[in-house]
């Protein structure tokens, strides 16, 4: 078990949940999953962080949470995007593509 | 995150922390599950998913810090912690608690009699409307004196700044009920009093101005206890008729059981009727209490009164020529003569709280160099530094809550031995009781919220700062935090220059008080009896008959056994009461009375220097030649003719008076000086008359016993009764009882000025001890080298000693500049001795030195007993 492992930037993590959950309510365990899957195993979420920042976005208004039932009629906490959040995710994609422009000119210009 | 949010998280805390573990359950079921269907063992599976978990515990707490919170959650867990340290180090934690407690609690009892006497608003509507009016004169020195009753009329009718004012003389009074006649003190008030005061009774009513004019019928006023005492309760009791010294008034009114008058502790209330009449002329024995209109400063009243005062002038100069008045507020009147002693004494149980705050400190840090390893543990494993701090603060609260608890404890106990300290029938200037109430236990709490913050944060701040990761990996950490060595050395030298400050004013209290109970009061108190006895106007209204009355009551008391001598005087000795009147030299010509020099007068029996043990210098003392409508006669003491003339030619010399004696009175002795209203005072130009030429109403009997005065008591007031059985007699008293009374002020203050300097001077000799023990512990290794190399014993105490000296004499040099700087504020307070006394200085400073000397020396010896190679070992 020695995958890369690549720590999330501050405040990526909230923009990547956010970005998952726009898809649909899921569970804690399947925004870790959906995560590293799309990023190809790249980018894996600790669980030691996500629980934090979910109860932390929650408490925001950002997201809201439910108990509800799994494929495999296990019980879990499915979280899904409120209003405020939706909003949240828009500004905070924007920051991110100016973040990366932004990183990408220096680079260039290095 | 909002508060608000995180405080519903704290109330649902408990379901919070159940859906929390059971998220985290699913999440670590669904990825066992996971790993399973990769073809995991199911064992595997498990230990994988909870590895990825990493710690549960500590996943757990991050997300419920955010969830539900926080900082009180946090805080309870402080307090859990907090308390578990202090119980580890019970003998540290005692040490604290004491000493917090001490300072708390002085502190508490002390401030228990401020606020009852100093701060608390008197106990009527708007009190700090209500003001005390006097006459004053620059004359007779005198910014406070009693009024004159047509100064008054006169205050009254034309003075505009106040709504109300009220003239009031107190007097005892003869009561009789159910046959036995009951001495009980009274008070002559007019009409205006109880309306002054805006004090409505409990029943009836109070005076309208028709009760104040002469010839209407008599109304009285009585208090609560006197109604329920002497009249069984009963609410009938208005409109019934009572004697009062014998002649029957009737029941208007009683007052409620909290009503009173400062220092006046009364329990009738009649008319006074006063008159324009020419007899009111001379005297001046009334106290003025006036109510100010709405909105009427002090200083316009204070110009007003001096306006209306010119007009007395004017309109009777003879009797007004040099006299003007004075207001003053009513709470700061009162309370004049205690407010200083009182704030001094505040402000010393403030100082040892301080140094109580010092002492703390100082272990704190000590203890906290001790645990800078525990804390560089829990800095290492991620604790920030606002944590640190807040965990050190807290173990400082809960030593204040637990000293304030210990505190309380102490003050109740300290109030009580306080209170018995001062004398039962001392004018305290408030009637109101003494207690820990609401408003002292407020002010205890912010003294230790204070406390806490002072000795708590100090050392939390300073330690937090260390750097703890340093600390930790040098392994050492003895001796790694230097700077600190410096603070608590400042702690200790002003522990020790604040014990000094209160020393000094312990010890000027208390040569102050020595020098005042050794003063020759020129007379000798021991086997005196004393007794008051007052006679009823009605009864003994004929001048002839109460002098006859009182010779008869004196002779009948001379042949009771046991006694000795027996005597009589219109005021007893350091019972703070004179009179003083004007008289003039017979061979010049009569000035007005404001231009006639002014003298004590005292009125006395036959027999009342002997009894007194008063020398007679020269002539004789009054006796049976002295009849009431003889010759009329005095006798002068030695200050009034070292003043007037010498001691040789005072006799025959003959005085006109201004007293009841129309003709002049011869001088035919010359007594001794004697101190009368107070110890401390010097004695003053004085001019005796006889009881039996002047008879008063009233006389304190003074009589020696041949053995204990106490045993007479009684056969004394039966001799007094076979006169007259219906003669009430008040105040039994010793004459030793009295004369102790009346130094019970400077006393007091001097008995809690040295228990408090005790107190100060012991908590800085532990502090003293602590820094030396300390330093000892931190230069083991020094001073085991130096051992080694042959330091001798004597060397190795001589360097601890020092240091300790060094501190002590930085110390006296604060505390010297300090009690210096201080000492105008003592001045006041002391009886002939002055506030830079250098003898109390001197031995002051030794008695540091000393404590200091014996603070150090214990462990300067242990140090001599160093091991050197246990001591080079020991790095």
């Amino acid at each position: 078990m020695s995958k890369p492992k690549n720590d999330l930037l501050q405040g990526t993590l909230a923009l990547l949940v956010l970005k998952t959950l726009a898809r649909g309510p899921l569970h804690g365990y399947g925004i870790t999953l959906h995560i590293q899957m799309v990023s190809k195993d790249f980018l894996r979420v600790e669980e030691g962080s996500l629980y934090p920042a979910l109860h932390r976005m929650e408490q925001d208004g950002w997201i809201s949470a439910d108990w509800g039932t799994t494929e495999n009629n296990r019980r879990a906490r499915y979280y899904r995007l409120t209003s405020t959040g939706r909003k949240q995710l828009a500004e905070e994609e924007k920051n991110w593509e100016r973040l990366t422009q932004a990183v990408a000119q220096v680079l260039r210009f290095a | 995150m909002s508060f608000i949010a995180r405080l519903k998280g704290l109330l649902r805390k408990e379901q919070l922390d159940r859906e929390l573990d059971e998220e985290l359950r699913s999440h670590l079921e669904m990825r066992a599950a996971d790993n399973l269907a990769v073809g995991m063992s199911s064992e595997a599976a498990r230990i994988d998913a909870q590895k990825r978990f990493g710690n549960t515990t500590l996943l757990k707490e991050d997300t419920r810090a955010v969830d539900i919170i926080g900082w009180l959650d946090e805080c309870a867990r402080d307090f859990r912690y907090a308390l578990r340290m202090l119980q580890r180090s019970p003998g540290f934690t005692a040490v604290a608690v004491l000493t917090l407690a001490l300072g708390i609690g002085a502190n508490t009892a002390i401030f228990s009699v401020v606020d009852a006497i100093l701060l608390r608003p008197l106990p009527y509507p708007e009190p700090e409307r209500l003001v005390r009016v006097w006459e004053s004169s620059i004359k007779h020195d005198s910014p406070r004196n009693v009024v004159n009753p047509l100064n008054f009329l006169d205050w009254h009718d034309h003075a505009q700044s106040f709504e109300s004012m009220a003239a009031i003389s107190g007097l005892m009074t003869n009561l009789s009920s159910q046959g036995r006649p009951i001495a009980v003190q009274g008070m002559q008030v007019t009409p205006e009093f109880f309306s002054t005061l805006r004090v409505p009774p409990l029943l009836g009513r109070t005076f309208v101005a028709e009760d104040g004019i002469p010839g209407h019928e008599r109304a009285v006023i009585l208090s609560f206890d006197l109604w329920q005492r002497q009249y069984g309760a009963e609410p009938k009791i208005i409109g019934a008729k009572i004697d009062v010294d014998s002649v029957p008034y009737t029941v208007i009114g009683v007052m409620p059981r909290d009503f009173s008058y400062p220092k006046f502790k009364s329990e009738v209330w009649t008319p006074l009727p006063l008159t324009r009449s020419e007899e009111w002329k001379g005297g001046r024995f009334l106290t003025v209490i006036a109510r100010l209109k709405p909105g009427v400063s002090l200083s316009q009243a204070q110009q007003d009164m001096l306006r209306v005062a010119n007009f007395t002038v004017q309109t009777r100069p003879d009797n007004n020529k040099g006299w003007s008045a004075n207001v003053f507020p009513m709470l700061e009147d009162v309370t004049r003569g205690v407010r200083r002693p009182l704030w001094v004494l505040l402000a010393s149980v403030g100082f040892l709280l301080l140094i109580a705050c010092a002492n703390v400190a100082n272990l704190l840090l000590m203890r906290g160099t001790g645990r800078l390893r525990e804390l560089a543990v829990r800095s290492a494993l991620g604790a920030p530094r606002s944590r640190i701090v807040r965990q050190l603060f807290v173990e400082s609260l809960l030593l204040t809550l637990a000293g304030m608890a210990a505190g309380l404890v102490f003050a109740q106990v300290g109030l009580r031995s306080l209170l018995a300290l001062i004398p039962q029938n001392a004018p305290l200037p408030r009637s109101e009781p003494i207690a820990i109430d609401a408003r002292v236990l407020l002010f205890t709490f912010l003294a230790s919220l204070f406390t806490a913050v002072v000795f708590g944060l100090v050392p939390a701040l300073r330690l937090s700062r260390v750097d703890l990761q340093n600390a930790l990996k040098q392994g050492t950490l003895r001796g790694g935090v230097g700077g600190h060595q410096t603070l608590r050395r400042s702690f200790v030298v002003a522990e020790v220059a604040l014990a000094l400050l209160l020393s000094v004013g312990a010890g000027l209290m208390l040569r102050s008080f020595a020098r005042l109970i050794s003063v020759d009061p020129g007379f000798s108190p021991e086997h005196l009896l004393t007794m008051h006895i007052w006679t009823s106007p009605a009864r003994y209204h004929d001048n002839l008959k109460r002098s006859q009355y009182f010779d008869r009551v004196l002779a009948e008391i001379r042949s009771a056994p046991g006694v000795q001598a027996a005597g009589s005087t219109h005021f007893l000795p350091l019972t703070e009461r004179i009179s003083g009147s004007c008289f003039s030299f017979a061979d010049q010509p009569a000035p007005s009375p404001a231009d006639s020099p002014s003298a004590q007068f005292l009125i006395i029996s036959s027999g009342y220097f002997q009894t007194m043990g008063t020398a007679l210098i020269r002539g004789r003392d009054f006796d049976h030649r002295d009849r009431f409508n003889s010759l009329p006669v005095a006798i002068v003491n030695h200050a009034f003719v070292h003043r007037y003339y010498s001691v040789q030619n005072a006799l025959g010399k003959q005085l006109r008076v201004c007293w009841d004696i129309e003709k002049p009175v011869e001088i035919v002795g010359v007594v001794a000086d004697a101190r009368q209203a107070q110890l401390q005072d010097a004695p003053k130009p004085t001019i005796f008359l006889s009881n039996s030429q002047a008879p008063m109403y009233f006389a304190t009997l003074v009589v020696r016993a041949t053995g204990d005065p106490i045993q007479i008591a009684r056969s004394t007031e039966e001799a007094i009764h076979r006169v007259d059985p219906d003669q009430a007699v008040s105040d039994i008293q010793t004459m030793e009882t009295v004369f102790s009374d009346s130094v019970s002020s400077p006393r007091f203050q001097a008995i809690l000025l040295l228990v408090f300097a005790g107190l100060a001077v012991a908590l800085a000799m532990i502090g003293v001890y602590g820094i030396v023990s300390y330093s000892i512990s931190q230069r083991t290794n020094e001073l085991g080298i130096r051992i080694a190399l042959g330091a001798r014993a004597a060397d190795v105490v001589r360097l601890v000693l020092c240091e300790a000296f060094v501190l002590a004499a930085i110390a006296l040099l604060l505390g010297l500049a300090g009690s210096i700087a201080l000492s105008r504020v003592l001045q006041s307070l002391l009886f002939e001795v002055t506030p830079t006394d250098p003898v109390t200085l001197a031995s002051v400073c030794f008695l540091v030195l000393a404590v200091t000397a014996l603070a150090a020396v214990p462990p300067a010896r242990r140090a001599t007993r160093i091991d050197p190679l246990i001591a080079l070992r020991y790095e």
